[in-house]
This record gives structure tokens, C-alpha cells and sequence, in this order.
């Protein structure tokens, strides 16, 4: 892609926020962290309030990561734009509950670089109240609190339907409970959202690889996991 | 002299052994009923808590109609929980906190600030942004015992200002000094009653009061009033002021609400102001505390000026007491009596989703832990969405009612979440708000054109052999049925439409081509995908069943939508979130579960057609209400007769289905898109939804199709339209026209097509 059409992509995008309402994932920001304040009256299509990231670290660039196959024992990380967030060499980890994560210590605060990152223009960037219910039902997965967790993600999800990260934790605890059918049912859900985001493809797939190796269909697994590699 | 006198102490010690033994047994009642459970609780139903986030799509309207429901009082300032004030777009509230399945929510104070229908702004009191908050959630209705008491159980430092005073300056002004009765009491009444000539006053303590309430019958007699008194006196041996005190305020009888008895102040309080007991201002207080006396004499619903007269007599004793000052009762007794409308808490007011609710919890409840445990049961009901359904009904039967017959036309409505398969809103009769036969769940009637759906995806999923552009032959035949009936099945409009493209005839709902295609497909595949849908039928497989002879519920319906609306995967509709023990431990949880049941590329060309039928087919009326950029997928479907007026239709974010007919299951003036579509069309005018927008599957493409022979061909040619295909099955494309001058109207007609 020319580097012209960043920025060109990137004012119709805000563009198009500005003068529409916006379909289905209001609440979520989908764009580059260099954006984060020039988009910030767009993503509810209200118009011209005022913008107010300056004040709001956790608006202007956090990235959070989609963990990859052990990611339930993980606390909610983020990165700045760019690094790659996958950690896909995990997946034989037991799904055991993990210790509790601190509320505030999972995440780093993004270095506000305002460079362009390029790489992940359209993932994994998640927002507010979303952002908020996924760090909480981590909270509650890293406390052992399996239903808590779920039942925060299902929250999650009522704001957010077609967010794909947000299925994707949910088909992870699903996992964590021990229900691989619908731990893979949700994974699948997810990857028709997420159509253009190869990274959270690849989670997606390998998820759906163990959901299928915990069911007993190794042949299926393997597509799977083709499937993951093609995907990155 | 002496042996009389020996008779009469052996009689009297006889006399105390029997009441010491009497006294003994009534202690141990006395102390087995306080100190064990002392009152069972219904279990109680809340809707969804209102979310709040920036961005989210909520009318300002919808808002304060959702606040003023959960009885928070509009102030200047906003002075404590339950508290709002609003200027302007700016709303800044103090929510009541709550626990929740999940976490509890603080109470605290928020802005809110509103653009449009949006969320534009929330903070903190401090001025911090806040990502996310939810306010308590709106009690719909409980689930009662066979003898219908219900309570709001509170504790003794929850009860707000004065309350205590004031119970005690008007019903026992002994209470703190006495042991159980009061001979002052007792003297009082007895001098009252004596000069007034009639029984007046009661010289009753609050502890009489509760043991009288507590264990005993109401029979009035003076060997009653003994044992009452004996008892009294030994609550208070055994338990301190407080407890007892707390006792009576849970107990006490303060009103009737149809068949349901509101006992104590928390529940009276929810019940008479919509409010927690510990917000009552002093006015309201006084209220509670004068109803005591005589709660059907003075229910301020029905004796507003009684009830107004009895509290500020209750205002005027505690000046007199000097409780409080002057100056606080006058400006007390300046105040309405502030009862809210009747009908916010009554559990009258949304029977046919309460119906449903409780049909879910008896499968997995015995119906004594329901009725008494104090189960808080947590429902996805938005009373925003049903009184949104519950007036587009209204409005529609109104709209309709000069065309003979309408009166008599009964309604079931089901509006859910397709995102999520949660039930939101439910009608069961064109009288909303009458409990009574629940068609919405149990009127089960030919689903008539509804079907047809079914039918086009079971072919779409056979991309090999049809595509959207298929041919096929709309010509009237007949055959005989396994039943040995011959069948000829006939158009709408009676005619027949020679060969029409696939989706023509879903769009258009034409009855020869559709029944054609079924009986190509099989009908026990169709069958087949109807069960996949999620629908549970054992319909025979004879072929009326292609047009709709089976019988569903609105709600099966609904579930058999879902599966459309949802990108082809199966969702069970659930009413029901989570259920919370009276303490507030997590119970139970009805999961989000979700399976794949159709190929995503299906369902998306299914919903292609489904949206040309809004926009070029039997549903097109819809866009005289809506606009037209909004898109939506629906089906009309209307029985023999228009006995059954149907429709069923979604959008990005609100799916519902809609059915009209009559109980006795007599014709009506109404077909599916005359009936049925109007009253879904006004509905999602009022929930104003969000388009359709299907994320195109990797196994779909569009290609480029000439409008009159269904042949490929290049966007650069005349009638060259856009159609979605399974890769593989589309057309080849045809050679570019080399005209470069394609004329506006084409490209109009094109965009059409592409809208």
C-alpha cells in the first residue's frame, strides 16, 4: 500500500465517522494509534464535541494484545503500536486458573510516539468501555472467578456484538470451563469478524485447533492450525 | 377464715404453675419464630441495568423515562443517591450502586452528556472520564406465594431519618422504656376511649403490635389480648429495642395491591415513592407512618386527601413532640404527597415477559425456592424496547381500526437481541399490560409465507446447483400429496409469473415457484433446515407445509429468525441472565451459547433477498415510515383467509415478529404486509435500529450480472447489476461494452441495486 493512502484512508475514515452513524461497533475505535485524538469525536458519530484525549492516556494508543494460546494466565498486556502482539508458542499450556493479576500492573503505558505505525492500522486497538470489561473479566478469570469472567465478557459483548477480541476471550474462558465445543463455536463466531486482522486470525485458529484437539478430532486440529499459519 | 384461705393459695399456686408452664411454651414460640427465618421473600425479577458508555446510541428521552421509572427525584443540585438534575444535554445523576452477578456497581455520582441520540460525554464527579457504568436495574415484578406477601426485607440502619422517631411518636411513645406494654399506654386509651364513649385507641405497644402481626390470629378477644401481652413481654425479655423494632418494621401491613399484600416500610417504600427506603424525605415518611393506622383507609392512591390530611396531623405531632422543627413541617406539609403512578413495580406490568421468566426458572427451580428465598432473578427485559412495542401496537390497531373487523384482532409481538438470542421485549395481547392467555409464547398458528426463508436457503446451500439468479418456473401445477390430497397451490394475486430469477420469488413471495423449488429440494430437507433453524416441529412432510400449513408461536418464530438474523449461527433465546441469591452470591447463570448451523455464505445471500423483499417486494412499505438508508431483511407471511396476519424482520442490532389474528382463528381484514409489517414498521421507527450490515464471507463474491438474461457481463455494460454469489458459482464475466458512457439512469438503477 502507498504511504499517501494512510493518511488519505485515514481522513475518510474520520470522515465518514463524522458524518454517519456508525454501524454495529460504536464503541470500539478501529484505526491507528497516530489517529487516536483526531478520531476521538468520531467513533459515536455525535458530531462536533469536543475532543478530549489529551486527558485520557488509555484513549490515545493503547494496543491491547490478544493473547495468545496460554494467554488466560496472562493479565491483558499492552503494547505500543506496532510491536507484533501474538505470542502464539504457548498453546500447550495447561488452562488452568492463573494468579491474580493486578488491576493497574498488566499494562504499560504507551510511549505517545504519534509516528504512524503502519503494521496494525486496523487491530487490536480497543477503547473504553470495552477495554474496561475485558481488563475486568481478566481480573476475575485471573481470580479464579471463571462464571464472573464470562459473565463480563457477555457484557462486553451486548456493547461491542461484533467485536472480534471480545469472542475471542469469551471462546478462552469457554475453554478455561472446560466446554471446547463452545469454546470453538465462539472462535469461530469471531473469525467472521475479523476479516482483514491476520494476526487475531491466527489467535483465532489456534484457538480453534485446541478447542478441536480437547474434542478428540486431531485431523481437525491440524486444519486449524494450517489454517493459523496461513493466516500470519 | 383459714381453710378458705389455705384453698385459695393451693388454687393460686396451682394457678401459677399453669401459667408458668403457658409461659414456659409461649417462650419457646416466641423464641423459635424470632430467632429462626422469620419471613419468606419472593424472589424477585429485575430487567436489564441501563449501560452507559460513550457512543452508545440512547435517546435523552429514553433516559429520563428509564431514571424517573427507577423513581429518581429531580433536584437543582443533585444531593444523594437517587438524586438527578439535568441542564440542557448535561445530566448528572447519583446512582444507588448494586450487586451484581458479576461485580457490584458503586453508587456514585455521574455526568452524562448527550448528543443526539448518543452518549457523548461521561464522567466522573471529580470530572475523570469513566468508561463504563450501570444503573440499578428496574424491579419488574416477583414471583409470590399462595398466600402473596411480599417484602423488601431492610435493616435497622438503612431506615432514613425519622423514621424511627416518628413510628414511635405516633404509635408508642413508651416504646424505649417500656417492657413490652405500657400501663401509661394502656391508661391513656382506656381515659380516651372512656371519654370519647368509643373504642378510639388502642393501647397497644409496637411489640403487642408485631407479636400480634407475628403469631397470632386476629381474633379479638381478651384471653388473646392476655397471651398477646404475655408475649410481648417476653420478646422483649429475650431480644433488645432494636431488633424488635426491626421485626416491626419488616412486618407491618401497609397496603394491597391486587391479590399481593406490601408488608413492611422497604417494600412500601419501592411500592407507594419507586424509592429505597433510606432516600424517604421526611413528607414521605410521615405518610408511611399515618398509613399504619389504617393502610386501605388511608392509601394515598385511592384517599389522596385523607392520606394528605393523616400525614401532616402525623407533621403536626412531631412539632408537638419536638422531633422537628417548625419551620422543616411547614415546609414538609408544603410538599405533594409524591406518590409515583401505579404500576412501575405492580407485578401487572409486563405479565407475558413474566410469563416467560417464570416458565424458564420452573425448569430449574422448585417453585418453594422461587416463592421464598429471596431469589434476585436477572432478566435481559428493556422496558425501553417494550414500551416501544407496546405503543407501535397501540398505535398501528388505532391507525387500522376503520377497516371492519380489526377490533377483534388480537397481537403477539417478541422483539430480541440477534447479536445475542436475549429476549427484550414481549407482547401477549393487544392489552399489554392484562395478564391472561400469552399468545406471544402460546398462540401457535400457520406461519403461512414465513417458512419460505427456510426453503431459499436450503437450495442457497447448494451453490452447485442454485444461485440467487437461478431460473425458475413460476406456472401453476399440482400433484398428490402422501396424504392423497391433490394440491395445487395458487399466487396471491392469482397469477402466474412465467420464469423468474431465484430470489424473485422469495422477494415477492410467490407461492407456485417457491412450492416448485421445495418439492425439488424435498420436503423433509426443508424440514430438516428447519430444525436446524432451531425451530422444534413434527410436522408431517406433506407439501402445504412449503407454504406455511405448520403452526409456530411468535417466539419460535422468533428463534427461527435468529439463526438468519445471526449470520447462520443458532442462538437459544434466553430471558434470563443470572440469578443471585438474597445475599447477593452468584446462583446460576444462563450462558451466551452459540453454534454454527449454516454456512455463513448462505445465510449471507439468504439475507440479500430478504433485503430486497424490504426494498422491492412485499415488505416495501416499510420504507414509507422508515428511511431508506436503513437496510433490514424481513418475510411477510399471511395464512389462508388472512387468518394470520405475520412478520418477521431484523435489523443489525433488534429483530421482531409480529403476529395479528383472532382467538377463534376467523378471517380478518389484514394480510401480513397490511397488518403485521405496519405494526413492525412503526416499532423500528420508535427503537430506531441500526442497518443491516453482514460482514461479506471469504467465500462470497460479487459479480457483475446483466439485469435481463442473468448472463456475466462487465460494470461497464447497460443493466449490468451487482449480485452476491459462493465463489465458484458465479457467473463468467462478460467482455467489457467499451461504451464509456454509461448512462446516469444506469448507474442510478446500479446503485439501487447496490443499496
Amino acid at each position: 500500500m502507498n504511504k499517501w493512502l494512510i493518511p488519505a484512508l485515514t481522513a475518510s475514515l474520520v470522515l465518514g465517522g463524522c458524518s454517519s452513524v456508525p454501524r454495529g461497533s460504536i464503541p470500539v475505535v478501529d484505526g491507528g494509534s497516530s489517529i487516536g485524538s483526531a478520531q476521538s469525536g468520531t467513533p459515536g458519530g455525535y458530531g462536533n464535541q469536543s475532543a478530549q484525549p489529551q486527558a485520557l492516556p488509555e484513549d490515545s494508543g493503547v494496543v491491547v494484545m490478544v493473547p495468545g494460546g496460554g494467554g488466560s494466565s496472562m493479565p491483558i498486556q499492552s503494547f505500543p503500536a506496532g510491536n507484533a502482539p501474538l505470542d502464539t508458542s504457548t498453546s500447550n499450556q495447561p488452562w488452568s486458573a492463573a494468579p491474580p493479576a493486578n488491576a493497574q500492573g498488566g499494562y504499560v503505558a504507551p510511549s505517545p510516539s504519534g509516528i504512524p505505525s503502519g503494521g496494525l492500522t486496523m487491530d487490536e486497538q480497543l477503547d473504553g468501555p470495552v477495554l474496561a470489561l475485558l481488563t475486568t473479566a481478566q481480573q476475575q478469570q485471573g481470580g479464579g472467578d471463571l462464571n464472573g469472567a464470562a459473565s463480563s465478557l457477555e457484557r462486553a459483548q451486548r456493547i461491542a456484538p461484533r467485536e472480534p477480541q471480545v469472542l475471542y476471550r469469551l471462546a478462552e474462558v469457554r475453554m478455561a470451563q472446560g466446554d471446547a465445543a463452545q469454546a470453538e463455536q465462539f472462535a469461530r463466531r469471531g473469525l467472521s469478524y475479523a476479516s482483514g486482522r491476520p494476526a487475531l486470525q491466527a489467535s483465532l485458529w489456534n484457538l480453534i485447533a485446541q478447542a478441536r484437539e480437547r474434542q478428540g478430532d486431531a485431523a481437525g486440529a491440524a486444519q486449524a492450525r494450517e489454517q493459523a499459519r496461513v493466516s500470519l | 377464715m383459714r381453710p378458705w384461705l389455705g384453698w385459695a393459695f393451693k388454687l393460686s399456686l396451682v394457678g401459677l404453675v399453669v401459667l408458668a408452664v403457658f409461659a414456659v411454651y409461649l417462650d419457646a414460640v416466641v423464641q423459635e419464630k424470632f430467632s429462626g427465618k422469620r419471613w419468606t421473600v419472593p424472589a424477585k425479577v429485575y430487567a436489564r441495568p441501563l449501560e452507559l458508555f460513550v457512543g452508545q446510541k440512547l435517546a435523552k428521552a429514553d433516559f429520563l423515562k428509564e431514571l424517573d421509572a427507577l423513581g429518581y427525584r429531580r433536584e437543582g443540585a443533585v444531593s444523594g443517591p437517587g438524586g438527578v438534575s439535568v441542564a440542557g444535554n448535561a445530566i448528572e445523576l447519583y446512582s444507588r450502586g448494586f450487586q451484581f452477578y458479576e461485580s457490584a456497581e458503586p453508587s456514585q455520582r455521574v455526568r452524562v452528556r448527550f448528543s443526539g441520540d448518543y452518549v457523548a460525554g461521561l464522567t466522573q464527579a471529580g470530572g475523570g472520564n469513566l468508561a463504563v457504568a450501570r444503573l440499578e436495574p428496574l424491579l419488574i415484578g416477583g414471583l409470590y406465594p399462595a398466600h402473596q406477601e411480599d417484602r423488601v426485607l431492610i435493616k435497622i440502619d438503612q431506615v432514613p431519618p425519622y423514621l424511627v422517631e416518628t413510628l414511635v411518636a405516633i404509635e408508642d411513645r413508651e416504646f424505649f422504656n417500656h417492657f413490652g406494654v405500657s400501663p401509661k399506654g394502656i391508661a391513656r386509651a382506656v381515659w380516651i376511649n372512656a371519654t370519647a364513649g368509643q373504642l378510639r385507641q388502642g393501647g397497644s405497644t409496637l411489640t403487642q403490635q408485631l407479636v400480634k402481626n407475628f403469631y397470632l390470629t386476629n381474633e379479638r378477644s381478651l384471653s388473646r389480648k392476655a397471651t398477646e401481652a404475655m408475649m410481648a413481654v417476653l420478646l422483649e425479655l429475650h431480644y433488645e429495642k432494636k431488633d424488635i423494632l426491626e421485626a416491626y418494621l419488616n412486618e407491618v401491613f401497609l397496603g394491597q395491591d391486587g391479590q399481593r399484600a406490601v408488608h413492611g416500610f422497604g417494600l412500601a417504600s419501592q411500592y407507594f415513592f419507586s424509592q429505597p427506603l433510606s432516600e424517604l424525605k421526611l413528607e414521605q415518611v410521615a405518610l408511611l407512618v399515618g398509613m399504619v393506622k389504617g393502610p386501605t383507609y388511608y392509601n394515598p392512591r385511592r384517599n389522596p386527601e385523607r392520606a394528605l390530611a393523616r400525614r401532616n396531623l402525623v407533621l403536626d405531632v412531631l412539632v408537638e413532640q419536638g422531633v422537628v422543627s417548625a419551620e422543616e413541617v411547614a415546609a414538609a406539609k408544603r410538599k405533594p404527597l409524591g406518590i409515583t403512578q401505579r404500576g412501575t413495580l405492580a407485578d401487572s406490568s409486563f405479565p407475558a415477559f413474566l410469563d416467560l421468566v417464570k416458565r424458564q426458572l420452573r425448569e430449574d427451580y422448585q417453585e418453594q425456592d422461587l416463592t421464598e428465598e429471596g431469589l434476585r432473578i436477572f432478566t435481559s427485559f428493556d422496558p425501553i424496547m417494550q414500551l416501544k412495542a407496546e405503543s407501535a401496537l397501540a398505535d398501528t390497531l388505532k391507525r387500522l381500526s376503520g377497516r371492519k373487523g380489526v377490533d377483534q384482532v388480537e397481537a403477539g409481538m417478541v422483539v430480541t437481541s440477534p447479536e445475542n438470542g436475549e429476549v427484550q421485549a414481549i407482547i401477549g395481547s393487544r392489552q399489554p399490560r392484562f395478564a391472561g392467555f400469552n399468545r406471544a409464547l402460546d398462540a401457535v398458528r400457520p406461519i403461512g409465507s414465513l417458512i419460505k426463508p427456510a426453503i431459499y436457503l436450503t437450495a442457497l446451500e447448494r451453490p452447485s446447483q442454485y444461485t440467487l439468479t437461478s431460473l425458475l418456473e413460476d406456472k401453476p401445477f399440482s400433484i398428490k400429496g402422501q396424504d392423497g390430497q391433490v394440491w395445487s397451490p395458487q399466487n396471491y394475486d392469482r397469477k402466474a409469473h412465467g420464469t423468474i430469477y431465484l430470489y424473485q420469488g422469495l422477494v415477492n413471495s410467490y407461492n407456485l415457484s417457491t412450492a416448485k423449488l421445495g418439492l425439488e429440494l424435498g420436503v423433509p430437507e426443508v424440514l430438516k433446515t428447519m430444525d436446524r433453524l432451531g425451530v422444534e416441529q413434527k410436522w408431517p412432510a406433506y407439501p402445504s407445509m412449503l407454504l406455511g400449513a405448520g403452526g409456530l408461536s411468535p417466539l419460535s418464530v422468533a428463534n427461527m429468525y435468529q439463526t438468519l438474523a445471526n449470520g447462520g449461527f443458532n442462538t437459544p433465546l434466553r430471558g434470563i441472565r443470572n440469578v443471585l441469591t438474597a445475599e447477593g452470591e452468584p446462583l446460576k447463570r444462563y450462558p451466551f451459547q452459540i453454534q454454527q448451523r449454516f454456512d455463513s455464505g448462505a445465510i449471507y445471500l439468504l439475507q440479500n433477498a430478504m433485503q430486497r423483499t424490504m426494498t422491492e417486494g412485499t415488505g416495501r412499505s416499510v420504507y414509507n415510515q422508515l428511511p431508506r438508508s436503513l437496510a433490514l431483511a424481513g418475510k411477510t407471511g399471511t395464512s389462508n383467509d388472512s387468518r394470520d396476519s405475520w412478520f418477521a424482520g431484523f435489523s443489525q442490532d433488534v429483530l421482531a415478529v409480529v403476529w395479528l389474528g383472532r382467538d377463534d382463528n376467523g378471517p380478518t381484514p389484514l394480510t401480513g404486509a397490511t397488518g403485521a409489517l405496519q405494526v413492525w414498521a412503526d416499532f423500528m421507527r420508535k427503537a430506531d435500529p441500526l442497518p443491516l450490515d453482514m460482514p461479506v464471507p471469504d467465500n462470497v463474491v460479487h459479480a457483475w450480472v446483466d439485469a435481463n438474461t442473468g448472463q456475466g457481463t462487465d460494470p461497464s455494460c447497460p443493466n449490468a447489476v451487482q449480485i452476491p454469489y459462493i465463489r465458484g458459482s458465479q457467473p463468467v464475466a462478460g467482455p467489457a461494452c467499451g461504451i464509456q458512457a454509461p448512462v446516469n439512469e444506469v448507474m442510478d438503477w446500479v446503485r439501487g441495486w447496490l443499496d
